[in-house]
């Protein structure tokens, strides 16, 4: 693994800061230890050496100080772990305590050009059998001279021992700590990137395609709980979104799939044996038809994807919506004459709206082709337009074949046709209504149908005029 | 042999019918699944082509109900959709085929055959009574060593009644087989082609094939 996980990282920086934590106290307490135990070690030899002084001044400093006498005076003098010397003024032993036996320590150097000057001397000196020893060497002075040198000393043995022990036990606990806390950290690690865990396979399942999962850690407000319901409203919309591109894909590929089964139908019957010319002629015919359907579908397809892309570019000027209105008006005269449908006016005012003409026409146009379409046989369409408070009202009517109820909501769209429709003879492609609803939508206005079955449809546009939108 | 095609797109069902019909079937198109579910249920169709996507009803729920109520007829599925699922539901519905648009006619006509052959039960497809021999394939006819030439309506009549031989098949029955809904039954044309077809087939032979049954109709006869 070239990466370690974060669970491996969390628990190795957890662990590191804590050895290093460890090593830092640890050392701190042994050394403020180790000093304290000196500190101690010093104050009972300062002690010791002034309750001998204090003695020995009894005693006017004569030679014939005993051990006995000192002990029978102080106590705490008669501890077995002090031992006492006294030195002459050239530095050689005079008295000793009993409980030096037979061991040589002599004075040394240092400490006698200290008492000299008449200070005092702290030394701690190892001996031959490598017991360590704390002395503390006092200057007696009569009359600015020199008499004798007292000199305290104590094992340090008992205190060595002591620091051992503590550094023993901090090197064994240390690593124990370390142990356990590193295990503590890997599951606690894990704990808390459990969902995460959890999330990475929800992931990977809708990696995969499956867009119905989502992640069911506790509803918390934590971190991570945050993390999973956003990450649960992504999954939601992504669902919703890819719901709707496959709809629309499987809507697209049917609605050519029609055209392109009559084309290879109508070609592989004609081919199959020698035909009349008319024949030829009528399947050339209906193939251009179909071919036109399909390059409607696929303009007014690509039409749409751009407008969701936001691609399309309007410009918004003022416009004379009533001479769009008789332009359309007399282009659906032509439209109508097959069928005899006549488009007639109904009352039109003159309206300015802001917008786009080449989108308001197509509007326009696409709503009375559509009313054409699905009239009735020598009936009319209405076209009306007039102002209704702050909005322009333009209404499209005819008298066809209608829509129902419950179809009038997805009339708007994309590919929907309502039954009659689709078994109708002249094909819409379904995307009519839907390019009128974006075209109204961008000029932020609204298109609602009205409409019984078999007596007609109308259409109803509110577009703002420039004043209520300033 | 006649047919119902239940399909709601005019030009698909028109060329369906056309090509259909140049094999010399007799067709009949309706255009949504209310209609279709009546005509398959009052006329003894020999095979349904229907389309799935239909408005009034869906396909998949005209063939479960025609199913239900006993119809035994063989239907092709017409599917837009070339996803499996739909195919699967529909052959389950109780499809004995599908085809998915678009399709080859070819292919449309060679199952059209195939499921004639299944319901048959002549493995080749061939069918002769005596030394008289149609191939629904080449839509020959011949017999004995001279092939006859045949219209499309002779034809038509000729293989149903090859498909029926030694049943007594009487004008109602060769009507609704051969001839679509548009056939005005008082008219003798069912007695017109027997004897066209008489002309070419028995003229001239020891043994006639085509037998009137006095009162009822007419007889391929097995026995000769």
């Amino acid at each position: 693994m070239s990466q370690a996980s974060i669970r491996v990282r969390l628990t190795l920086w957890y662990g590191t800061a804590l050895a290093l934590i460890l090593i830092l106290f640890a050392g701190t307490i042994y050394f403020v230890m180790a000093r304290a135990l000196r500190d101690q070690v010093d104050a009972s030899l300062e002690e010791a050496s002034s309750a001998a002084i204090r003695t020995l001044g009894e005693h006017r400093f004569g030679p014939f100080l005993i051990f006995e006498d000192l002990s029978q005076n102080f106590p705490e003098l008669a501890l077995l772990d002090k031992f006492f010397q006294i030195f002459g003024p050239a530095g050689q032993v005079t008295i000793q305590s009993a409980n030096i036996q037979s061991r040589e320590i002599p004075l040394s150097q240092t400490a006698f050009q200290a008492s000299l000057k008449g200070n005092a001397t702290f030394e701690s000196v190892r001996f031959d059998k490598g017991v360590p020893f704390r002395l503390l060497s006092v200057p007696i002075m009569h009359t600015d001279r020199l008499v004798s040198i007292l000199r305290v000393g104590i094992s340090l043995y008992p205190t060595d021992k002591m620091l051992q022990r503590l550094l023993l036990a901090l090197l064994i606990a240390s690593p124990i700590a370390i142990i356990v806390s590193l295990l503590g950290g890997w599951f606690l690690a894990g704990r808390a990137l459990k969902p995460v865990n959890v999330i990475t396979h929800a992931a990977q399942r809708i990696a995969d395609g499956d867009f119905t999962q989502r992640i069911t850690s506790p509803r918390s407000s934590d971190e991570i709980g945050r993390l999973a319901s956003v990450f649960n409203d992504m999954i939601a919309r992504l669902e919703t979104s890819f719901r709707q591109i496959r709809q629309f894909s499987a809507d697209a590929s049917h609605e050519l799939r029609t055209p392109l089964t009559i084309t290879k139908g109508e070609t592989e019957l004609a081919l199959r044996r020698p035909r009349q010319a008319e024949d030829y002629r009528q399947v050339l015919e209906s193939n251009l038809e179909e071919i036109d359907r399909m390059s409607r579908i696929v303009d007014e397809l690509l039409f749409l994807s751009r407008a969701d892309l936001g691609e399309i570019k309007m410009t918004m000027m003022p416009i004379q919506l009533d001479e769009i209105v008789r332009e359309v008006q007399l282009q659906a005269m032509v439209l109508g004459q097959d069928r005899e449908v006549e488009t007639v006016l109904g009352p039109i005012s003159p309206i300015v709206i802001d917008g786009d003409e080449l989108r308001l026409r197509e509007l326009l146009l696409n709503l009375v082709d559509n009313a054409i379409k699905y009239s009735h046989s020598r009936t009319q369409v209405e076209i009306s337009l007039v102002q209704a408070g702050l909005q322009a009202e333009l209404k499209v009517c005819d008298h066809g074949i209608g829509v129902s109820e419950q179809e009038q909501q997805r009339i708007f769209d994309r590919f929907y046709r309502t039954d009659i429709a689709r078994g109708h003879a002249s094909k819409g492609t379904g995307l009519g209504l839907a390019i009128c609803k974006w075209i109204v939508e961008v000029h932020q206005g609204t298109i609602q149908v009205e409409s019984f079955p078999d007596k007609g449809t109308c259409f109803t546009v509110l577009l703002p005029l420039p004043s209520s939108l300033s | 042999m006649r047919i119902l095609v239940v399909e709601d797109e005019p030009k698909v069902a028109s060329f369906i019918r056309r090509a259909l019909e140049e094999e010399s079937y007799a067709v009949d198109v309706c255009a949504d699944g209310q209609k279709g579910l009546d005509w398959a249920q009052s006329v003894d169709y020999d095979l349904i082509i229907l389309d799935l996507m239909l408005p009034v009803i869906p396909g998949l729920e005209l063939l479960k109900q025609l199913r239900r109520n006993g119809v035994k007829i063989p239907v092709v599925i017409l599917t837009a959709r070339s996803e499996v699922d739909q195919r699967v539901k529909g052959l389950d519905a109780g499809a004995d085929d599908y085809l998915t648009k678009p399709f080859a006619i070819e292919e449309l006509l060679a199952r059209t055959r195939s499921l004639f052959r299944r319901a048959g039960g002549t493995p080749s497809g061939i069918l002769q009574v005596d030394d008289l021999v149609l191939n629904p394939v080449t839509r020959e006819v011949s017999r004995g060593e001279q092939r006859i030439e045949l219209t499309t309506k002779e034809y038509a009549l000729l293989e149903y009644l090859m498909r029926n031989a030694g049943r007594v098949l009487t004008r109602p029955m060769i009507t609704e087989h051969v001839w679509d809904l548009d056939f005005d039954t008082f008219t003798n044309v069912i007695d017109v082609y027997i004897s066209y077809l008489r002309n070419k087939i028995d003229r001239g032979r020891e043994q006639s094939l085509i037998q009137t049954v006095r009162g009822s109709g007419y007889v391929m006869r097995t026995d000769v």
